[in-house]
């Protein structure tokens, strides 16, 4: 079942002497929703490139299906791309936007128009085939962009960061659609994006990507859990990032570094590293300890004092500052117990050693 | 206060517009003038003059300017695509220089050019070039400055995803030419090439030293007759070739030139 499609050896890319992709290795597997994600600049853009043949690798081998591409020119991958701009042909209706590739391949009038339609009903567009784009809005562009790139049948889409031009709800709309599509035609998908929310929800996989190197890959629930590395942790969710030291006293146990009297805190991943120099806390997993008797399980409790409150609706925003001036950011629920915390008094924060998560950096 | 800002903003325009179309509408009015002076009296009108230009001495002339035009618009228009195309799209080494020196012939003043071509003909001994093809040759180098330069604001205006789309949906380079870049720089293309065909037909300061006796294009033609005489069949000369211009400027728009062009979109 996991052929792998795509394949990405020993990858590497400098413009003007300056690397942008340093020696990437990523198998992705067919059939599979992988997400390229990180910061503008991380090489995400120049992996795609290179995997639909605009760039060509300094060094390293692009195999798909097992073949070397660097010596097939990009017309001749078979590989669907929908750009961030839409890219539609303005002097073409949608209909002959969609059937374009097909008709540069030569395929029959009656199977082009076969072919047309289907894609634009799969991306829900059919009734607007007779119009130009121009006539289109922006969503509507969008999946004319996603209805011709797969029309064609290309074994792999590769998608640059399709929704960043538009709207919140559609694009939220978008995503779920998005991979909808992608398990109906079982194609595999490479998304490439700096929207860590659109990675979350929509893959099966997300490769982080950082300084032109992979900082972490996995799936996206594992990832969020389990941050390999401070950036991936700072990148990936909210998180609060604190400077931790292992603790003599043997495994467990954490020493947080402020300036008065280290603080201990327990951890349950204190084994994974050796080189400790910093710890992960999401903010929801940090909990008000209004009622000490129902969250015992919470072994590390720390005093604070609330510093401000953001009201974000369902959750409220709270900055805890505790001893030795260290800031919390902490997520609680709005309705909690009926109290609402009040700013500047103390309360007591409770963390379960398996939220406590070790980073190397 | 803004009302009278109003009324001088609207009189401004009058003012231009008047300024820009009253010697025009003399010449029109002229044209149908009843005497062989040339006045105008609107109760008393003719379209003999008119009848006059069907006459050899002013077809013929017409005849060779429209012939010129149009090659010369063709031939423009050929290598002003090529020379863009080379210059924007392939940018091959040393594209800037070659752009410049496409533009330079616009820094040269025409009759300088004129007396050079003239020279430069005798020189290499080909006199007998002089006439048509000369008058073909120098146009091209007139007109070739504004398609090359138009050709290539629209390619450079292209936007390459376009291109990168169609190359990943199968196209070969013939293939994105044909249906992509081509169609997508044709109004500024189309543009050019009217501009060429205009600047062709109504030159004189060039062509006064190609044209040879007796085969000369429509404006030499009027200037030689201006020389001798002065009579209402100017004014229908010029009506009429204002007319036959406007009209070649309206089909070309019909085919998505000019207005396309101005108006920033294509259709």
């Amino acid at each position: 079942m996991n052929n792998i499609d795509i394949e990405l050896v020993s990858v590497s890319k400098s413009f003007a002497g300056i690397p942008v992709v340093k020696d990437l290795n990523l198998k992705i597997p067919q059939g599979e929703f992988v997400s390229i994600l990180g910061p503008s600049g991380c090489g995400k853009t120049t992996t795609l490139n290179m995997i639909a043949g605009f760039n060509t690798p300094s060094a390293g081998d692009i195999r798909v299906r097992g073949k070397s591409q660097n010596r097939v020119p990009p017309e001749r991958r078979n590989l669907g791309l929908v750009f961030q701009n839409y890219a539609l042909f303005p002097h073409m209706t949608v209909a002959e936007n969609v059937g374009f590739g097909l008709r540069m391949r030569g395929t029959s009038r009656s199977d082009i128009a076969v072919a047309v339609d289907a894609a634009l009903r799969s991306v829900r567009l059919d009734g607007l085939a007779a119009r130009y784009p121009k006539a289109l809005s922006g969503g509507q562009q969008q999946r004319v962009a996603l209805a011709r790139a797969i029309a064609p049948r290309p074994s792999v889409l590769l998608l640059d960061e399709p929704l960043s031009n538009l709207d919140l709800k559609l694009r939220e709309a978008m995503r779920i659609e998005l991979k909808e599509i992608q398990e109906q035609l079982g194609m595999t998908f490479v998304y490439v994006t700096h929207d860590q929310e659109e990675a979350m929800a929509m893959s099966d996989r997300i490769v982080v990507m950082w300084q032109g190197v992979i900082a972490q890959q996995g799936e996206p629930v594992s990832i969020y859990r389990n941050p390999a590395t401070r950036f991936v942790a700072d990148f990936i969710g909210r998180s609060n990032i604190l400077p931790v030291k292992a603790r003599n006293g043997g495994p467990g146990f954490l020493d947080l570094l402020v300036d008065g009297t280290p603080i201990v805190l327990r951890s349950s991943h204190t084994g994974r590293s050796t080189s400790v120099a910093s710890c992960c806390i999401r903010p929801e997993s940090i909990a008000l300890m209004t009622d000490p008797a129902i969250q015992a399980g919470l072994q590390n409790r720390l005093d604070g004092v609330i510093k401000r409150i953001v009201n974000l609706g369902a959750q409220l925003e709270l900055l805890v500052e505790i001893s030795g001036g260290l800031n919390l950011t902490v997520l609680v629920r709005s309705g909690l117990s009926g109290r609402v915390p009040e700013l500047a008094s103390t309360v007591t924060l409770g963390i379960d050693p398996q939220e406590v998560l070790v980073l190397s950096d | 206060m803004s009302h009278v800002l109003t009324f001088l903003f609207w009189l401004a325009i009058v003012l231009v517009l008047t300024f820009i179309t009253l010697p025009l509408l003399v010449v029109v009015a002229a044209s149908f003038s009843p005497t062989s002076a040339v006045t105008f009296v609107p109760w008393e009108w003719t379209f003999d003059w008119y009848g006059d230009l069907l006459a050899d001495r002013w077809l013929q002339p017409f005849l060779l300017s429209v012939k010129i035009a149009t090659l010369v618009a063709i031939i423009s228009g050929v290598l002003g695509v090529l020379a863009a195309y080379a210059i924007v799209y392939e940018r091959v080494p040393g594209s800037d220089a070659l752009m410049a020196g496409l533009l330079s012939p616009l820094s040269v003043p025409q009759i300088v050019k004129g007396v050079a071509i003239v020279l430069f003909l005798s020189i290499i001994g080909l006199q007998g070039f002089l006439g048509t093809p000369a008058l073909i040759a120098a146009h091209v180098v007139l007109a070739l400055p504004f398609v090359t330069r138009m050709a290539a604001t629209s390619l450079a205006n292209f936007d390459g995803n376009l291109d990168r789309a169609a190359q990943s949906l199968g196209a070969s380079k013939r293939q994105r030419l044909q249906h992509i870049v081509l169609p997508m720089i044709k109004p500024g293309v189309l543009s050019g090439v009217t501009l060429a065909f205009i600047i062709s037909f109504n030159n004189i300061p060039l062509s006064v030293f190609l044209v040879r006796p007796g085969d000369t294009t429509l404006p030499i033609t009027v200037i030689n007759y201006l020389e001798y005489s002065l009579d209402p069949v100017m004014a229908a000369v010029n009506v009429a070739s204002m007319a036959f211009i406007l009209t070649v400027i309206f089909l070309f728009e019909k085919i998505g030139g000019f207005s396309a062009q101005l108006h920033g979109g294509s259709k």
